[in-house]
């Protein structure tokens, strides 16, 4: 995999090609701003961009910007956007229905480089990885009739792994759970939830998310 | 220098060279505001009938400007200064007809111009026949001796009368700088009490300011604080976390690994820690803009919250702020202390104010009286920091809404 990475701060920057450059990943550019990273990406046709969103002149949300134009621009370039916060609206943003190929994850996950790196792969190879705060709160209840409220703890707790991008199989490592437990849970989320099962998984996600943006609006 | 020295040396100083100017130059200004006076007072006893009222409008709109005339001469010759007065704010018609009618600094500035003229009346045309008569009469006896009978029509045709009424012409000359200081003074006086703004109104003023000033330095320096923050401890941390995690891949030890992985994890606790604590201090979404900001506290919310509306212009660091930390606390508030199924904040904004309102379905009963509501009256202290307000709407039984008002500056 070829990446392009957007990092203000030298020692993450350095940190981070360091640490993907072990796992086998080239980082074929590493610039401090916004500006760059989109003639960085042009130049270089990466397969993913990974972006600070807060970057130099402004310091607000330079990257986060620049990441929606390269979305727009090349939308075959995975996109992984990090931050020390999340923000719902960014969050909102990035996720638009029918999205694939992003990821929207804490700076804190880094230090996790084994779930880091398998988040970059499965970007790249068309999923989704949000952070677990990203799910959180998108997934709060939006109204007491609708279906979430009707979702047991398991449920709830699987609907939000699957939400971030996970497999059934990650799932079931993660809960402890038989994958054929797994399975009948997520049926019955759908089931609660009036959402019709789909075999593949990072439409799953979509389907999850584009629920979630329903009740957000 | 000795008292005789300073009174002999008096009358041509420079001082009263000054002084006699002010009040001559005075009268130019002084003229046209009498005329406005008097015509305020005939307007006053008009506005018993409808008329007046327009009159005396039109009067007082003109009146604004009386304190700015006087200011010429002032400046010039005393060195002396005293503010506009100053627009009244964009309001509807009706009230702002009310404002200027009831604007004391108005009426203080006609009461000056009425009397002001007599005073400078008085001061120029005393203050010039001193000076005219008085050189005249000083002067006599060599007036006297180069043409004795030119004045003969005058009674005290000797030279030693002449040598009497040169001592009156000198006393007169050498009163007149007394007497210009009695009449400034005097009109030093009316300019304190009716053009200056009172002590305690200049008090009000200075602590605006200053208040201004520390609520603007308070917002900054957390700002900064935040970025220190991020840009410092946060980065080191997250390197720190990635040198661990480097460590222990390259560790074949399970108890080491171990010891590795909990270090890992105090890392990633401490981060999420310092986010929260930064959360407190300044979000930094604020930098971006406040809807991002509050999208996310509505997020968070653990009753779903709505969020509407947004703020079109730009506004300083703390009344962002504000709006922030009373949305969070109001919607923690309701969380805390309610079984409200929702929550709706919007964000308005008007001419003059900026409007946050956030309602809930809750069972009402928020104040700002009980001990336990430390929170509410914490936000409002906050709030009138920046000359806003905050109003509770919250009867028994529900729904509670609350509004936050805040002028536009």
């Amino acid at each position: 995999m070829r990446i392009v990475l957007a990092e203000d701060n030298p020692l993450l920057r350095d940190g981070i090609s360091l640490l993907l450059t072990e796992h086998g990943i080239a980082v074929v550019a590493a610039v401090d701003n916004g500006e760059d990273l989109i003639t960085a990406t042009r130049a270089h046709q990466p397969n993913l961009a990974l972006v600070d969103v807060r970057l130099p002149p402004t310091h607000t949300n330079e990257g986060f910007r620049a990441a929606l134009a390269i979305r727009k621009d090349h939308p075959d370039i995975a996109l992984m956007v990090f931050s020390q916060w999340i923000e719902t609206t960014y969050a909102t943003q990035l996720i638009k229905p029918g999205a694939s190929k992003i990821g929207y994850l804490l700076k804190d996950r880094i230090v996790s480089s084994a779930a880091f790196i398998e988040a970059l792969h499965r970007v790249n190879n068309g999923g989704t990885a949000l952070d677990p705060e990203v799910v959180q709160q998108l997934l709060h209840p939006p109204s007491p009739d609708r279906g979430l409220q009707r979702l047991t703890p398991r449920e709830r707790s699987v609907l939000a792994l699957l939400a971030e991008g996970r497999s059934n199989q990650a799932i079931s490592d993660h809960q402890h759970l038989a994958l054929r437990s797994v399975e009948k849970v997520i049926a019955s989320v759908f089931t609660k939830l009036d959402l019709p099962p789909d075999p593949t998984e990072h439409r799953r996600v979509l389907a999850v998310v584009k629920y979630l943006q329903g009740d957000n609006s | 220098m000795t008292t005789v020295g300073l009174i002999l040396r008096e009358p041509v100083a420079r001082r009263t060279r000054q002084e006699y100017l002010y009040l001559v130059a005075g009268l130019v200004p002084a003229i046209p505001a009498f005329a406005l006076a008097l015509i305020a007072v005939v307007a006053t006893a008009l506005s018993l009938f409808a008329v007046g009222i327009p009159l005396l409008l039109l009067v007082l709109s003109a009146a604004r400007f009386v304190p700015t005339w006087f200011l010429l001469p002032a400046r010039a010759t005393q060195g002396w200064t005293w503010p506009r007065i100053e627009a009244m704010p964009r309001q509807p018609p009706l009230r702002r007809a009310g404002s200027v009618l009831l604007d004391a600094s108005r009426w203080k500035a006609l009461a000056y111009a009425s009397m002001k003229f007599p005073l400078s009346l008085i001061g120029a045309y005393l203050g010039t026949f001193s000076i005219v008569a008085g050189t005249l009469a000083a002067t006599y006896p060599i007036w006297w001796f180069v043409d004795p009978d030119g004045f003969g029509y005058l009674d005290d045709n000797t030279w030693t009368r002449s040598w009497l009424l040169a001592a009156q012409g000198a006393a007169l000359l050498l009163a007149l700088p007394w007497f210009l200081r009695l009449v400034v003074a005097v009109d030093r006086t009316l300019i304190n009490s009716l053009l200056r703004p009172s002590a305690d109104h200049q008090r009000v003023a200075t602590l605006e300011t200053s208040r201004a000033t520390l609520t603007a330095d308070a917002a900054s320096t957390l700002r900064r604080l935040e970025r220190d923050l991020h840009d410092g401890t946060q980065a080191r941390l997250v390197n720190l976390g990635m040198m661990l995690d480097r460590i222990e891949e390259h560790t074949e030890d399970p108890g080491q690994r171990h010891a590795i992985n909990s270090a890992k994890g105090a890392v990633t606790d401490t981060l999420a820690e310092l986010r929260e604590i930064i959360r407190g201090v300044y979000p930094p979404a604020l930098d971006h803009d406040l809807r991002t900001a509050l999208s996310t506290l509505a997020g968070r919310s653990p009753i779903p919250a709505t969020l509407t509306g947004d703020l079109h212009h730009v506004y300083g660091d703390a009344t962002k702020a504000v709006l922030y930390f009373a949305t969070n606390e109001l919607l923690a508030n309701v969380a805390r202390h309610t079984d409200a199924s929702r929550i709706a904040v919007e964000l308005a904004e008007t001419a003059t104010q900026i409007v946050l309102t956030v309602a809930d379905t809750g069972a009402g009963g928020a104040t700002t009286d009980k001990p336990s509501s430390t929170g509410l009256s914490g936000l409002r202290r906050r709030v009138e920091a920046l000359d806003g307000r905050l109003d509770i709407d919250s009867p028994t039984g529900g729904p509670t809404t609350i509004t936050l008002t805040l002028p536009r500056t």
